[in-house]
């Protein structure tokens, strides 16, 4: 058991200095930063939402690039490792292949805690400054109103401004994340080529966006035709609901996210990250070397 | 054949709990999804290729309806406001403005209109009026638990088709939901004043209200008070204001 | 009787090609027993069923049908991988690790302690002439360099029985040389070596014993002296010797009934050129 935690965390380690070193993410995420920085100056030209919109950007650019980052960081890992042979050298190691496919599970959940901090970080520096130049004009505009007034337009700044729901926010993009490395790793199981599995992902990323909406067709019965029924099923039965862990929306209603919430879709993302990767795992040790 | 038989075995586990929890973290609006599958799912593609730039791209269309309202250009202010809030029907300012726009900004444009015969630009203002009703009908649809919309709907009520019930009715549904405004209670009240045959009802409200302490005695309330005193014929020695 | 440290049993691999009705047979009801302390050399053309061999000794792939027992233990546990090191088929590891993380990432997954994975990094980088590319990333290494960290990993964690995938192949005669003597000193020290080639000379010098196999099948199996001694002639290579007394030779030769089928002068290979050529070079 512990020596098992050993092997995974080698493997993982391994994987996250690799990744760490190709440069390529860097410029991902060097891209992502600019835009967050950007952000608040694309925000000026939008007179009274400010605000909101620099969150908009800064949490769009995350979101996006966070995601990149996790399909193509896994679809490269294990075409790599057979073309330079290491699966070859690490697997006739006392090494099992399940603790191979977690170590690499968690060396680029490593890579993506980095970049998500780094990104966040930066936002939240962003949003705070232009939050407090949001209460400061909002106190000008409002100087000779009634108190209870000035205090409700307090209120809106600060709901959209750096809070709990922002760092929410941030955390379930974090899942989302995780949710596709778990989906990458099970397309690369049994594809042969990296191309084929970030194709394959784009295709997941769509149609995962698009579940919520097959689900509650084919729930409701409401689409005819056999062929469009399996068609629904089957999107519903294999793929992950990754709209859920758009919050962008609950948050620009300023309508803050029970706890309760939360730790459902904590537990949506442990489902489908456990469920991928079991099934990641089955393939991938029938897998002919 | 075991391989498979494990992969049926793992997808037999996995299929149910996924969807028991994808139910629990449902968050869909009943009734809100009544239009046609393939319109659907066209429009959710888009969203979907947006990915993560979806509040973005909502936010863009608002901006240039901003620049839509300051050509004047009522048509293009319309598509876009529908855009927007299509987009992005969590942003309640969206909603408001839309609804703003098209009763009190192309609505009044509409009765400006020197080149249309007056029945003509009364039919006009009416079908915007109708316009900003139906935004801020369906932004209520879509958040129910704002108060902003329902106050946004009720001046609406008010202000441009004179309808004191409806207004009130608004109004009070304001007052009822978290972070309303004070006033909400007193202007269900004032409106509920000016409807035939409830009088009573609107003078018990006034006189609660009235009764909350001193907070709440602003002149109007007190005039109005005053005023369902002289209507309902209180008599002297039971009336508030003397 | 010694239980043998690999025993291979019955072995059949079939590869079914998908779309296709026809199916590649790559191993055909392969034997093999290779005893502890043994060096022995798979010998083949490319696609002959050596490396499906290897990787299904290492478990890497199982066989349709047979079966592998490592010092009598079925090769399926993975606790029987502690016994084994392998040198992969031109492996070129992860290139952004250097030659030190590389073997310390290896020593972890094969269980060492921090102490252990310490002193033994060091001493098989001294031992494989790397200790100076410590801390060079793998990119920058050259084929030889690579060859060698493979070695190095494959030791790690004191294997008995280490397995080498044409572990000369693509290396200059010079690192092939340092490979053998390698493999040399690890014979003393008791391991069991197997080690697959299609280069005939590197065999020829290390291995106790050969097996050929083709397309699927061991055609010959044996020492190496045994399958290559002609048994009914001999080989005199005699130094100083003048043309006379070679004649006188013949002579003898011709009365005893026998027969000389060749007189000539014995040739240096080219491999035995280049390394005395680039040995006075290096002085």
């Amino acid at each position: 058991m512990n020596s098992s935690l050993g092997r995974i965390g080698a493997i993982a380690r391994t994987t996250f200095i690799e990744l760490a070193r190709l440069r390529v993410f860097y410029v991902l995420v060097l891209f992502a930063l600019v835009l967050i920085i950007s952000s608040s100056f694309l925000a000026r030209i939008s007179f009274q939402q400010e605000l909101q919109v620099t969150k908009d950007i800064a949490l769009g650019a995350i979101n996006f690039f966070l995601s990149m980052l996790a399909i193509v960081a896994t679809a490269q890992l294990l075409p790599r490792d057979l073309e330079d042979h290491v699966i070859y050298s690490v697997l006739a190691k006392p090494v099992r292949r399940f603790e191979y496919m977690l170590g690499k599970f968690f060396g680029v959940l490593g890579l993506l805690v980095i970049s998500l901090v780094a990104m966040s970080i930066l936002c939240l520096a962003v949003i705070h400054l232009r939050e407090g130049a949001a209460v400061r004009e909002t106190m000008q505009q409002l100087a000779q109103s009634p108190s209870e007034e000035l205090d409700h337009a307090l209120v809106g700044v600060h709901q959209a401004g750096a809070n709990r729901d922002l760092v929410l926010a941030l955390l379930l993009i974090l899942t989302k994340a995780a949710v596709l490395v778990s989906l990458t790793l099970c397309i690369s199981s049994f594809a042969t080529s990296n191309i084929f599995t970030i194709s394959a992902m784009a295709m997941v990323y769509l149609v995962g966006h698009l579940e919520s909406i097959a689900r509650d067709y084919w729930l409701h019965q409401r689409a005819a035709g056999w062929l469009v029924r399996a068609f629904l099923a089957a999107v519903v039965f294999f793929f992950p609901d990754l709209q859920a862990f758009n919050l962008s929306d609950q948050i620009v209603a300023g309508s803050s996210l029970s706890n309760l919430m939360l730790l459902k879709l904590l537990g949506l993302g442990v489902i489908y990250i456990v469920g991928y990767l079991v099934i990641a795992i089955a393939i991938f040790s029938q897998r002919e070397l | 054949m075991k391989p498979v038989l494990a992969l049926i075995l793992i997808l037999a586990a996995f299929v149910p709990l996924k969807l028991k929890m994808e139910a629990a973290c449902d968050r869909i609006v009943p009734g809100a999804l009544s239009i046609d599958l393939r319109e659907q799912i066209g429009q959710s593609a888009f969203i979907a290729v947006l990915g993560g730039f979806r509040s973005v791209m909502a936010d863009l269309l608002f901006i240039d309806a901003y620049s839509a309202w300051e050509r004047t250009d009522w048509t293009y202010l319309l598509l876009r406001l529908r855009q927007a809030t299509e987009l992005q029907p969590r942003a309640i300012l969206f909603w408001e403005m839309a609804g703003w726009h098209m009763a009190w900004n192309a609505g009044t444009a509409a009765m400006e209109d020197d080149s249309k015969s007056p029945a003509a630009r009364r039919r006009l203002q009416h079908d915007y009026l109708e316009l900003g009703e139906d935004f801020l009908v369906r932004g209520i649809a879509y958040n129910p638990e704002k108060p902003q919309l329902y106050e946004a709907l009720a001046r609406l009520y008010r202000d441009k088709f004179h309808d004191h019930v409806r207004a009130a009715e608004n109004f009070e549904k304001a007052s009822r939901l978290p972070e309303h405004h004070s006033y909400d209670e007193r202007f269900s009240a004032y409106e509920l004043s000016y409807c035939e045959g409830r009088e009573r009802e609107a003078y018990d409200r006034l006189r609660t209200l009235y009764q909350r302490g001193e907070k709440e005695r602003l002149p109007r309330l007190l005039n109005q008070l005053r005023v369902m005193e002289e209507r309902l014929k209180i008599p002297v020695n039971e009336r508030i204001i003397p | 009787m010694t239980e043998p440290a690999i025993r291979v049993i019955d072995v059949t691999k079939i590869f079914p090609t998908p779309f296709r009705r026809r199916r590649v047979v790559a191993l055909q009801d392969l034997n093999l027993e290779i005893a502890p302390g043994e060096i022995y050399g798979l010998l083949g053309p490319n696609g002959s069923g050596k490396s499906t061999t290897l990787k299904i000794i290492l478990g890497l792939i199982g066989p349709t049908r047979g079966s592998v027992r490592i010092f009598g233990r079925d090769n399926s546990a993975v606790a029987v991988r502690r016994d084994i090191g392998f040198l992969p088929e031109n492996a070129y590891f992860h290139k952004f690790l250097t030659g030190a993380e590389t073997l310390r990432f290896h020593a972890k997954l094969s269980g060492l302690s921090g102490r252990e994975t310490k002193s033994r990094v060091a001493e098989l980088l001294a031992t494989v002439g790397l200790a100076r590319a410590a801390d060079a990333r793998l990119g920058t290494y050259s084929k030889g360099m690579l060859q060698r960290i493979g070695l190095a990993q494959a030791l790690i964690h004191h294997p008995k029985i280490l397995v080498l995938d044409e572990p000369t192949a693509a290396v200059d005669p010079a690192g092939s040389r340092d490979i053998q003597n390698l493999i040399l000193s690890l014979k003393k020290r008791g391991t069991t070596i197997l080690l697959s080639s299609h280069l005939l000379t590197q065999v020829q010098e290390v291995c106790d014993r050969v097996g050929i196999l083709h397309r699927g099948k061991l055609l010959r199996e044996g020492h190496l002296e045994d399958l290559l001694a002609i048994e009914n002639q001999t080989e005199l290579i005699v130094e100083n010797a003048t043309p006379d007394l070679l004649d006188g030779l013949e002579r003898e030769i011709a009365a005893g009934k026998a027969r000389v089928i060749a007189r000539r002068k014995p040739q240096t290979s080219l491999e035995q050129l280049f390394l005395k050529v680039t040995e006075t070079g290096d002085e």
